[in-house]
């Protein structure tokens, strides 16, 4: 087995502000087993100065629960998108041996600070589509309607989404050009409709799915099936969708 | 003293990437017709093309008389142009705004269906460029075919001639038939008809057989244009009777035949 380095090399790209422009900073950090890319942002802020000795703050990122569950931690690692709590220091090295571990933010959110990126795209889309279960009103609506089992197993899977937006960063369609609304709320779309009692609003979702930057910019590269942090069957989910969207427009068309 | 508010939430438009735009535009209109329109009418002349021209392996005056066929249909010019030349044109330019709209990050994600997305981008151009030339070169200059099909056989062997041309037209024939069978595929994708992970799968097997079929159909044709010695130097008009293998009549014709 060969020697596990002493120190790890890591290059974060940083920038103070929304506006500023970013810059590189390298650090060394004495390397133990069993590390992810938040302990080594944490040894990092334990200790925030650079390769050369020189004061520096520490590094600005989102995270939480640190275990994959939450969503906040994406960011791109050695160029790929990718969850930095679940992200394997040793996992790393192995791919890259005697490479520098190199931490980005996402590339298609505004920067706010250093790794931190503005996600709040994928919040508006989920509200554009009505992501919810309509449940609110002025007096008890009793119990809801039964889910058959093989209901909530179709639906499990595309329950797991964490709005990490990493399938939106690793989609080419995802861009300024195309306002292209993503794999992750056309998932939760179907989450929705597929739910007895939130399917009251799936006409709805339907129809707003057909708007500019709606399912029909997906190219299916099928991007965010293979990055997806959380396995949901994307691909399907839009394919699926992508017929309902459709007969939507077909049903508006001739019978509305 | 009063404690200072939780700062409001900011309502300055978004940067980057812009959320989806509920019962706006008709770009949704506009993907289905195009997608639509590769597979008919575009990907049925297609095939129609290519079974055509696959009659070029049953000599001139065969491929002549194909030639003379399609030209005979009822209100020929009036379905060349609705079913073949505005279509092809729309599809062509609609899908040069997409395939310009797309990212491509192959370089980052090489994956096998990033490769597909790029992949159908770059055929679809290389076809864009290529049935440009072609519709120039065969169909309107030089003989006019419509008018004079015998001709078709001679024309196409004398500009495959040149082995430059001959090289584009191979190219363009794989990047046509690998656009047209993974259109079919990514067509039944999107439109939810093969939307399991399995049924995609499978549909893709089916189209990889047809695309190979369709594409070696069509190289086979180019052979029989420039590879098969039983056709080089092919008559200028396959309708013509041949004039000299026959000896020159020493009778004068039968007077009372007729027709
Ligand atoms: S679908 Fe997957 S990749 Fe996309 S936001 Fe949800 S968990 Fe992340
Ligand atoms: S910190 Fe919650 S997903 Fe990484």
């Amino acid at each position: 087995m060969a020697t596990a380095p002493s120190t790890i090399h890591v290059e974060v790209l940083r920038q103070s502000t929304p506006d500023a422009a970013a810059r590189t900073e390298r650090f060394a950090i004495p390397y133990r087993p069993n590390m992810n890319i938040t302990s080594l942002l944490g040894e990092i802020a334990l200790n925030p100065v650079d390769v050369s000795g020189k004061a520096t703050t520490p590094i600005t990122y989102d995270s939480n629960c640190l275990e994959e569950i939450c969503g906040s931690c994406a960011m791109l690692i050695n160029g790929r998108a990718r969850m930095a709590c679940s992200t394997l220091v040793d996992a790393l090295l192995k791919e890259n041996p005697d490479q520098p571990i190199r931490l980005a933010p996402l590339s298609k959110f505004p920067v706010v600070r250093d790794l931190a990126v503005d996600r709040s795209v994928l919040f508006e889309n989920l509200k554009a589509v009505k992501a919810w279960v309509p449940i609110d009103g002025t007096y008890d609506l009793g119990p809801g309607p039964r889910q058959f089992p093989q209901t909530q197993e179709a639906r499990y899977p595309l329950s797991n989404c964490i709005s990490c937006t990493i399938c939106m960063e690793v989609c080419p369609q995802f861009n300024t050009a195309t306002n292209f609304v993503g794999a992750a709320t056309i998932a939760q779309a179907r989450l929705f409709n597929m739910d007895p009692a939130g399917s009251v609003l799936k006409e709805d979702r339907l129809r707003a799915l057909a708007g500019d930057g709606g399912i029909q910019e997906c190219g299916f590269a099928q991007n965010c099936v293979e990055a997806c942090p959380k396995q949901l069957p994307l691909a399907e989910a839009i394919s699926a969708t992508g017929r309902e969207v459709l007969l939507q427009q077909l049903k508006d068309l001739f019978v509305r | 003293m009063a404690t200072s508010a939780p700062p409001a939430p900011s309502l300055a438009p978004l940067r980057g990437v812009q959320p989806l735009r509920p019962a706006s535009g008709h770009s949704f209109f506009w993907h289905k017709l195009h997608s639509l329109s590769g597979i008919v009418p575009i990907g049925a002349f297609l095939i129609e093309h290519i079974l055509s021209n696959a009659e070029a392996l049953n000599g001139p005056l065969a491929y002549a008389q194909q030639v003379r066929l399609l030209n005979s249909l009822p209100l020929v010019r009036v379905l060349e142009w609705t079913l073949i030349f505005i279509p092809l044109a729309f599809h062509a330019l609609y899908g040069a705004y997409i395939a310009i709209r797309g990212r491509a990050t192959v370089n980052v994600y090489p994956w096998a269906g990033n490769w597909g997305y790029l992949t159908q981008r770059i055929t679809g151009l290389v076809a864009f460029a290529y049935i440009v030339y072609h519709l120039w070169t065969q169909r309107f200059s030089g003989v006019s075919l419509p008018e004079h099909p015998g001709a078709a056989f001679a024309k196409v062997q004398h500009e495959l001639a040149n082995p430059w041309v001959l090289a584009v037209y191979i190219v363009a024939m794989i990047a046509t038939t690998f656009h047209f069978s993974y259109g079919i595929w990514l067509f039944a994708a999107k439109w939810g008809i093969a939307s399991g992970t399995h049924a995609r799968k499978r549909f893709g097997g089916v189209c990889t057989v047809f695309g190979s079929a369709l594409c070696i159909l069509g190289l086979a044709s180019l052979y029989a244009f420039v590879g098969n010695p039983k056709y080089a130097n092919a008559p200028a008009d396959a309708f013509a009777p041949p004039a000299i293998a026959q000896p020159a009549p020493v009778t004068p014709p039968q007077p009372m035949t007729t027709q």
